[in-house]
This record gives structure tokens, sequence and C-alpha cells, in this order.
């Protein structure tokens, strides 16, 4: 099924500038796809339409047979939450919350954080981070900040995970633990990463590269 | 969210405790401002109900208007001009048909117990001294069913006037005034009417001293005779099963006959409006201290949501909805809300028991010797309603601006 996109078009600002200009592509399922280009192409855009974080100016997001125009905002928010997990560049954890409660927060929002615990505890484990389960963020390094963030989005078992930039802030040494964990959840979970890095060398890891220049996909 | 939004207030907490500070002292000044005034208002309310009737049929007040005679000299048809208009007032001091009026009020079902009464003004006599009183006939069974004057007795018992016999109970300012002691006996005479010696049988202590120094009881017959006027009454005091009837069962009977028909608040209206008034002064200071207290959590919340932009487009992007982040900030308002309210109002508990301690009169009446306090427990559930309103409404705008907040705009211009 996957993700596919028709002739998407977006523009922001009046008078408009033109980010996305009539993109079509398809994700299909357990891809490993690296969006790269140079900045401002509209990578980071493209990301978000295929994510539904945002939505095209024009044209058809369907995702796994379902076009997106087409789902209440329960529906989409209730996919993103089972089926999607998200990483971003500056982490985005809750610096309030400890390791294993912001790794719980997707599980919290449909009352499963007791059911999920177990994979949320097996999955800090796996990154190195079994030690630190009651740390706040604030007292981790970016390297470990990031592979909670990491963990936060796989807690739900998610068949998607969108990645913008999630080595752009980080050394090479982490960068590489970062690449090797999507690498290996897309080999053994069969889970569909798609992220976007300017990266060539973290690029070159996908089995696809989508490149784009001044908003279209060459 | 609950969780998350109980994280938040802690994160933060300084803001958070001034925040909290300035609803408990909004909710514990409401209480203890309400308190005092309540307090004090209801120790009036109670002299005024308990003392007198709910309701008091009076002779008839009749004034002469400019024209309210053209009829009676010149006939219906004649436009009169007066070069010296009639004025003045004709009333009967006493109520024409009183055995229709008791007949009507043994039959009425809200009417708990009524009194026939003579009211006359009277000089006092002992010795060289005068002074004037005013002379209440009554009935003292009916009286004390109707008011609890009996729980005023300083000395004796009210019933000993008796129905005949000269005997009265008087102000203890009074008695103090004409320098008389109780046993003694006084002369009374109405007008220029002949001296009636009455013994003093026992002595009150309403509280209010205008009437404690100018009233004495006597039996009505001993009232009557007097005056010269067997059989006739000036009032009847009635006492309802339920006091709140009495305006609506005043303005009813007042249709009925010649009479005037007062409930006790109408006959208190200028006690009962500035009431209001302190009602007006109070709720607007309370308002005042909750709106600042509100304004605080407006600003605390408004701040939350721009700091908390990055932790609520993350949010929003693991499947949380508008209304789950609206809900988030306006919890975090509810808290403060609840939690000032409740810590107010027991603030404000304890400062209504420091106040109810502050001696203010030696003398009994006016609440005794300390300050009237109500402790009603509607001021309480007041007090934290509206901390918990105030709470709700300055939290929800900040909310609402939380929960329009898309998760792509966050990123958009974090990145940006």
């Amino acid at each position: 099924m996957g993700i596919n996109l028709e002739d998407i078009h977006k523009s922001f600002g009046l008078p408009p500038t033109s980010v996305l200009k009539g993109i079509n592509v398809t994700v299909n399922d357990g891809e490993f796809v690296a969006i790269v280009g140079r900045s401002g192409c509209g990578k980071s855009t493209l990301l978000y339409i295929l994510s539904t974080l945002d939505q095209p100016s024009s044209g058809s997001v369907e995702i796994d047979g379902r076009l997106v125009e087409n789902m209440d905002i329960g529906e989409v928010h209730s996919f993103r939450n089972m089926q999607m997990g998200f990483v971003f560049q500056f982490h985005h954890l809750l610096p309030e919350l400890s390791v294993i409660e912001n790794v719980l927060m997707p599980a919290l929002k449909r009352n499963l954080a007791q059911q999920k615990r177990d994979n949320a505890l097996k999955l800090i484990n796996e990154f190195g981070l079994s030690d630190k389960i009651n740390r706040l963020p604030g007292q981790l390094s970016g390297g470990e900040q990031q592979r909670v963030a990491i963990a936060r989005a796989l807690v739900m078992g998610p068949k998607y995970i969108f990645a913008d930039e999630p080595t752009g802030n980080l050394d090479s040494t982490n960068g590489d633990i970062v690449m090797g964990l999507f690498k290996r959840f897309n080999q053994e979970q069969k889970t569909t990463i798609i992220y976007v890095t300017h990266d060539p060398t973290f690029a070159s890891l996908a089995s696809r590269q989508i490149h784009m220049s001044d908003g279209r996909i060459i | 969210m609950w969780f998350l939004a109980i994280r938040h207030l802690f994160s933060r907490k300084r803001q958070t405790l001034l925040t909290l500070m300035g609803i408990i002292l909004g909710t514990a000044a409401y209480v203890a401002i309400s308190g005092m005034m309540l307090g004090f208002q209801s120790f009036i309310i109670d002299q005024l109900v308990n003392n007198d009737s709910h309701v008091r049929i009076s002779a008839r007040e009749d004034f002469i208007t400019a024209h309210s005679m053209d009829k009676d000299f010149f006939g219906p048809s004649v436009l009169v001009s007066w070069a010296a208009p009639p004025s003045g007032r004709r009333d009967n001091a006493y109520i024409l048909f009183p055995g229709a009026w008791t007949a009507r009020l043994a039959k009425e079902p809200y009417v708990a117990a009524f009194a026939e009464q003579l009211v006359s003004q009277v000089i006092i006599t002992r010795g060289k001294f005068k002074a004037a009183a005013n002379l209440i006939g009554v009935e003292p069974t009916q009286q004390s069913q109707v008011t609890n004057i009996q729980k005023y007795m300083t000395v004796g018992n009210f019933k000993d006037i008796g129905t005949g016999g000269n005997r009265i109970v008087i102000g203890d300012l009074l008695l103090k005034k004409l320098g008389a002691t109780v046993l003694e006996t006084i002369y009374l005479s109405v007008g220029f009417g002949e001296m009636r010696p009455f013994k003093i049988v026992g002595t009150f202590h309403l509280g209010v001293k205008a009437l404690d120094e100018s009233n004495i009881f006597g039996a009505l017959a001993d009232v009557q005779l007097l005056g010269g006027t067997p059989g006739r009454i000036s009032d009847i005091a009635v006492r309802l099963y339920k006091v709140e009837l009495a305006a609506d069962v005043a303005s009813t009977w007042n249709m009925l006959g010649d009479e005037k028909v007062q409930s006790w608040d109408q006959a208190h209206e200028g006690i009962m409006s500035v009431f209001t008034t302190q009602d007006i002064v109070r709720n607007a200071m309370t308002l005042s201290i909750l709106i600042v207290a509100g304004f605080g959590i407006y600003n605390i919340l408004g701040m939350a949501v721009t700091q908390k932009r990055r932790e609520i487009a993350i949010l929003r992007s693991m499947g949380y909805l508008p209304r789950d982040i609206t809900t988030l900030f306006l919890l975090q308002g509810l808290v403060l809300g609840i939690a000032g309210g409740f810590l107010g109002a027991i603030l404000g508990f304890g400062v209504s028991h420091v106040m109810a301690s502050i001696r203010v009169s030696a003398e009994r009446g006016l609440g005794g010797e300390h300050m009237m306090i109500s402790f009603l427990p509607s001021i309480y559930l007041k007090g934290f309603l509206l901390a918990f309103l105030a709470s709700a409404l300055s939290g929800f705008l900040p909310a609402r601006a939380a929960g329009k907040l898309t998760p792509i705009d966050i990123i958009r211009s974090e990145s940006g």
C-alpha cells in the first residue's frame, strides 16, 4: 500500500511562493527512503506532506489506500498516533518528563501506557539508555536525547517513521548510531523509514534516494 | 492530560506559586469580608425579623392632596384651582374592623401567629422626672408567639405582664434613664389623660438602642384603659411560617382593606438598601481581586504556551488533538483555581475565626461581646466557585490559542 502523492503543489505566503511544484512520488511499505537536496529545495515540506503534518495547496495524498483529504481530523490524528513516528532535528522531548515518560507519551494518548511499558523499556535498553530511565532530558547528551526521541517514535510499533534531519544536530558518532537504529528497524521490523538529510554519507544508507531541486523531484 | 498539566505547573514553580498566592488571597479576602458583612447583616435582620413581626397591619394613613377634596366640595364635573390648596393627613389611630382581620388571619395557612397591639405615646412620670416612651399594649402569650421578646428578657418573664393589673416590662436603657428599679411603680399618662400607676415587672435588652430606651410593653386591656379607648387596636403583628413570603403576603393584603400592611423588609427599606450597597461593594471588591488573580493566570498560561511551542508541536505530531492541547492548558488554569480556591477558603476560615475573637462591645446585643462573623457554608462555596470560574475564564483564552497552533507552523518557526 504505502504512501502515494499525486501532482502535489505547495505555496506559502502572499504573494505566494511556490515550494513544491507538481510532485508525484510513491513510497512503498518497508522502504528506506532518503529525501535529499540543497537547503530550501522543499525536502522538509515534502516530508511533512507525506506524514500528514502539512496539507498540500493542491494534489492528493493517499496513505494505505485512503485519501487523507477524505479523513476527518480524528482519523488523521489516530492514524498518526498508531501508525506514524516522528523524529526531528531538535529532539523535541518534553523537558519535565523523564526518559521513560517521554517514550510512553504516544501510548498515554490511547491509555496504553501500561501495555506499552515493556516495549518502551526494551527500546530504552536496546538504545543503551537503561541506566538513564528516570533522567530528565536536560540530564542527557544530544545523542542520548535523539535516541530517546527515536524510542518514542517506535514505541507504538508504527508502520512509518518520518525523520527531519535526524542527524543534523549530532556529531558523526551519534549520527552513525541513529542511522544504524533506523536501518535496523527497517530491516527487522519492516518499518518504512523516510528521512530528510543533506549529508551524502547518511543519504547513501537509504535503499532509495529522492533528489529534489527547486521544488521538483529530479 | 492531568499528569502533564501538573508537571507543567511544577516545572514553573515560582510563577505557579505567585499566581496561586493571588488566588488564595483573593478567595480568602472574599470569605473574610463576606463573613464579616453577612454576620453583621444576619444579626441586624434577625433583630428586625424576630424582635418585630414579619408583617405588620397598622391603622390607615391618608394624606390630603391638592385635589383630594375637590369632589366633596364642588362635585365631580368642576375643575378647581385652589388659591391655597388643602394639605394634611387624616388617619385613624385605630384599625377600624380588627375582627375582620383576625378572622381572616386565623384562617390563613401561612400565618403562624398574630398579635393585636395598641401602640400609644406616653409620658412617664417618676417623681419629678418625666420622659416620653412608646407603650405597646399586647396580649403576652400572643406577642411571645409572634416575636422572640422572651429571649431578650434580662429580668423577669414577659408573661408576667398578664392580661391586666397594670404590670409592664421596659427596656433596660429606659429603666436606667429613669433611674428606676424592677418592682418599682411608675406613672404613665396619654396626652392630657390621667396618670395611672404601672408596676415594672421585668426588663428586656433587644440590642437596638432606640428600642431599649423607649419601649414599654403592657397588657392590651391596661393600655386601652389608659388611653380611654377600650376594644381598640392600632396594629396587628403577624408571624409567618416562612419569612421569605413576607413581602408578597404584605403586598396581597394591602389590596384587601384600607389598613397599611408592610413586611419587615418593606418597613426597613433604608436598612435593606444599605445591605444591598454593602453587597455590591463586597462583590465589586472581590471581583477586582479575582480579576487581578485571573490576569495572573492568563499571564502565566500565555507565557507557558509560548514557552511550550515545541512540546505542543511534538504532542500534535504524536496524534494529540487540538482539543487535547486546549485541555492541557485549561487544566493548568483549573488546577490553580481549584487549589487556590480551596486553600483560600481555608485561609479565609482562619481569618474569620481570628476576627470572630475580636472584642467589640461589652454589652449584650450586637452579637455579644465579639464581632459577628458569618460562617455560612455558602460563603465558602461561593468563594471557591469564584476562584474556579476566574481560573477557568482566564485560562480559556491561552488554552484555546494553544489548541489552534498547528505542528507544522511551530516546526517551521522553530527551524526558521
